[in-house]
């Protein structure tokens, strides 16, 4: 592939395209009919110039090229051009792919909001129940009302689980060595 | 000579139209929209009974004789404000991602009277000419010379004798001596009257070293709508004509004066009275700010030109009846300060 391209973009003039289609694969799949069809004949029946092939050309060694398209292709490709028509398929792909996207982050926060909704009322649920697992206002059900509401909302345990007794804390929360901004920031009491 | 499909198509049918084009990704697409646009459709129903039901509503809070029904008219007058935008949105976006529908704006036959089509020629203005009568009329100082500000919310081109004038542009007076033509192009739907006022407001005054304003245009009660905004001032009815058009002319010697067109929306329904009108203004005692000030006027629209004296301002006069043609106005000449000089002793 990267030859073909290199061949492509070094060679000057360039060569007209060819134009004869040997044999297409069969386009079944797109027609109504059922009906597959080889296309063996070149499009245009006008002889068309090719240019002049000399028997002594002159050659560019091939590292040469190697070197001077590693030091001086473009990197960025080369710009489409689109026709009327093309540009508005274009448009269309992408306005629908787009809306396509929209929908499923709306569809996907939707979800989240829903999750969040239901584990709130879950919780205020469970703060309403005392020990005989009757809902009561709060302030009625005794000192045990809500019990299992704040064993639930306890942190112990949530970053290393039971192994260091409910301690210790992420690796990510540590701090690289850098030099700016410091931990203390402007030192007011500082004498020299 | 195009992709393989294409041709492959081509080979049963010739014409295909644009939106059978065999494309498989383009045809998924077309297909994604479509359940969109049936979507949007299901939404403007929905958006369309809960504005009736407002109507209704608003309807029963009005004829009940409630103390505290005003606050709570206010509050459902705002929701059917909101609700009609919502709905204009909706429709906007129901064939937004059409593209048969850019086709045929961006060749030019959009129709006005759809909404999609005032969206995006309201999009395409605001995007570029917009901005530049907003920098010229700035920079110019019209604004705030004759209004204050000005938010244009309509479109406004003039031309005369089919000609179209820049934002702005220098005219030789013979091109100005009959009135031109006003193309408005107005972006929200239904018809409206408004008030087109053609103000000059550098006209020199000698006595008070000060330059006055001055009328040269005053049409009222016109009828425009998004399909319908081309007004010839040269042939608008008698009703509607309160000061038909007079020729700008710039006397020798004055600066160039600025000639600005002023499109007004009067209320729903309110028709002004075209003798209230003539008898509070004549064309010397003529401002804009006074204008507005004593008639309920809110400007829509505005653009402006530009007169000197040129070759052809002399003949113009005379043909119109104009006098001042033989006047020149002159810069008056400064007397110079009495230059004081400095004790050179200390400088030294």
């Amino acid at each position: 592939m990267a030859s073909n391209s290199i061949s492509r973009w070094l060679s000057w003039p360039r060569t007209s395209p060819c134009l004869h289609v040997q044999q297409a694969p069969s386009p079944s799949r797109l027609l109504p009919s059922s009906q597959s069809f080889i296309q063996t004949a070149s499009f245009s029946t006008t002889p068309s110039l090719q240019k002049r092939k000399n028997k002594n050309q002159a050659t560019t060694d091939p590292r040469i090229k190697l070197i001077r398209y590693a030091l001086y292709h473009p990197a960025l490709p080369r710009p489409l051009r689109f026709s009327r028509n093309r540009s508005l398929r274009h448009w269309t792909i992408h306005r629908a792919w787009n809306l396509f996207r929209a929908k499923e982050r709306a569809a996907q926060q939707q979800d989240l909001e829903n999750l969040y909704n239901s584990m709130r009322d879950a919780c205020e649920a469970l703060r309403h129940l005392d020990e005989a697992g009757m809902s009561e206002a709060i302030g009625q059900g005794g000192k045990d009302q809500g019990r299992l509401f704040r064993i639930a909302m306890m942190k112990r345990g949530v970053w290393s689980g039971e192994k260091n007794s409910g301690s210790g804390v992420p690796i990510e929360y540590a701090r690289a060595q850098t030099e700016y901004p410091s931990r203390e920031g402007w030192n007011y009491a500082w004498r020299r | 000579i195009g992709s393989r499909r294409r041709r492959a198509a081509l080979e049963h049918a010739s014409n295909i139209p644009f939106e059978q084009l065999p494309y498989q990704c383009f045809q998924e697409a077309r297909r994604v929209l479509a359940e969109d646009r049936l979507d949007k459709v299901e939404k403007i129903e929905e958006q369309r009974k809960r504005i009736s039901k407002l109507l209704e509503k608003i309807k029963t809070v009005e004829t009940a004789q409630d103390p505290n029904g005003h606050t709570k008219l206010q509050g459902l007058k705002d929701s059917l404000f909101l609700s009609r935008k919502h709905l204009e949105w909706l429709k906007v976006q129901a064939d937004i991602n059409d593209p048969l529908v850019k086709r045929k704006f961006e060749d030019g036959f959009g129709d006005m009277s759809k909404p999609v089509y005032r969206h995006l020629a309201d999009q395409k203005w605001r995007s570029y000419e917009h901005k530049i009568v907003m920098q010229r009329i700035t920079q110019m100082n019209v604004i705030p010379d004759v209004l204050p500000t000005i938010d244009p919310i309509v479109q406004l081109n003039i031309s005369f004798k089919g000609k179209r004038v820049q934002h702005g542009e220098r005219l030789n007076t013979d091109k100005t001596e009959h009135a031109p033509t006003l193309r408005m192009q107005a972006f929200d739907q239904g018809e409206r009257l408004v008030t087109i006022a053609v103000v000059d407001s550098d006209v020199p005054n000698v006595e008070e070293d000060d330059f006055d304003h001055r009328c040269h245009a005053l049409f009222t009660n016109v009828r425009v709508s998004p399909t319908s905004g081309v007004v010839d001032l040269g042939e608008v009815a008698q009703e509607s004509t309160v000061m038909p058009w007079y020729p700008p002319h710039a006397q020798k010697g004055s600066p160039w004066h600025r000639l600005s067109v002023w499109i007004l929306q009067q209320p729903e329904d309110v028709t002004i009275d075209k003798n209230a009108l003539s008898e509070k203004y004549t064309r010397n005692t003529f401002t804009m700010r006074r204008l507005v000030s004593q008639f309920p006027l809110k400007p829509i629209g505005v653009t402006m030109f530009r007169t000197s004296w040129d070759e052809t301002t002399k003949d113009v006069m005379e043909r119109n009846g104009i006098e001042g043609a033989d006047i020149e106005f002159k810069k008056a000449p400064i007397t110079p300060m009495r230059y004081k000089k400095k004790d050179g002793a200390r400088y030294r």
